[in-house]
């Protein structure tokens, strides 16, 4: 594993095309459900997607291999969310996302599917997929990370830049508002 | 069953999920599960609910990795075009600080001549001589700046996105 960050690190330096073809193709899925989790929406995703790979292009000499190149990836992604979410809103992800704040990311008409209703309903476990949606962005972003992409609670803390602590807190908080959400899953 | 036990077994099926447990932990999670029905139910929605998170899948566009690719190979080649410009630009710089730092007594002479020919106060020309050494900095500095504006010029199309 670490032989292949290793590897990666140094493609990076050398801004391989080879080495970013291969990477593309091997995380697409990954990252594209990623961000579409953050996002909310399949568009946008698309559109961070392609970014994100060109901000790898630019600052793959960054990456030193000492960490898995997938946390380095979501990082890379988030912050270009971010930074999205802050020139058009002038506040953070956070902020946006946080239960807790007034503006909870999805904004759209309540009497009308979001985009990530209509992205997930494309699926047939719509059931399953539609709570999913019910789970605020804050938690569902750690509970993806975790359970889907299986990065541990530190990675997902650089990732995030926020304390373990806090990781974990919103993880239990998370599973409990996903075993709410989902059918049949209330205790 | 004290309520404390039920509840202390509900945090132990979270955190097995989270961080995961100690030896002594499971062992203590295990048999109450064995005993409670309601908690052994508890624990199976939550490993439900996991599995449907896990099992979640979304459609990935078609020819997604091939236009970025795309995009990533262009850039690249915008990227290596560049980069001999700033080489160039490096290299100016480091000729001009190195004739700088060897011609500094030289040009010291000359501001100081030129101050007593005009009789422009000590400090004036001082500060004359410390302005004509930024000006590489100055220039390079400039250089970036444009180099940024472009840059940033042409991800502006993710901000004007949605």
């Amino acid at each position: 594993m670490r032989d292949e960050a290793k590897s990666i690190a140094r493609g990076l330096q050398r801004r391989d095309p080879n080495l970013l073809d291969r990477l593309i193709e091997q995380y697409q899925y990954r990252l594209f459900r990623y961000l579409v989790y953050i996002t909310g929406n399949k568009e946008r995703a698309e559109d961070f997607f392609q970014e994100t790979w060109i901000r790898v292009l630019e600052r793959g000499y960054q990456y030193d291999g000492r960490s898995r190149f997938e946390a380095w990836l979501f990082a890379i992604a988030r912050h270009l969310v971010i930074d999205w979410q802050r020139a058009k809103k002038t506040q953070s992800l956070d902020a946006l996302t946080d239960p807790e704040q007034e503006h909870p990311l999805q904004v759209a008409n309540e009497n009308e599917p979001s985009p990530l209703h209509q992205v997930l309903s494309q699926e047939k476990e719509e059931n399953v997929q539609a709570s999913l949606e019910k789970i605020p962005a804050i938690y569902r972003e750690v509970l993806v990370l975790r359970f889907q992409e299986e990065l541990q609670i530190d990675e997902m803390a650089g990732v995030l830049s926020i304390p373990v602590s806090t990781v974990k807190s919103r993880l239990y908080r998370g599973l409990e508002a996903l075993r709410g959400a989902l059918p049949g899953g209330a205790a | 069953m004290k309520a404390e036990l039920h509840i202390r077994a509900h945090q132990f099926i979270a955190k097995e999920r989270v961080e995961g447990l100690a030896q002594a932990e499971r062992d203590s999670l295990a048999a109450h599960l064995q005993e409670c029905a309601l908690c052994a139910e508890f624990a199976r929605q939550t490993e439900q609910a996991l599995r449907s998170l896990r099992t979640a899948a979304i459609p990935l566009p078609s020819g997604l990795a091939s236009r970025t690719q795309f995009r990533v190979r262009l850039r690249a080649q915008e990227l290596r075009e560049r980069e001999p410009h700033r080489r160039a630009l490096w290299l100016a710089c480091a000729v001009s600080w190195a004739c700088g730092i060897f011609s500094a007594p030289y040009v010291w002479r000359l501001f100081e001549w030129f101050g007593q020919l005009t009789r422009m106060p000590k400090l004036v020309w001082e500060l004359g001589f410390g302005l004509w050494w930024t000006i590489p900095v100055l220039f390079a500095a400039v250089v970036l700046l444009m180099e940024n504006a472009r840059h940033s010029d042409e991800a502006d199309w993710m901000r004007q996105g949605s």
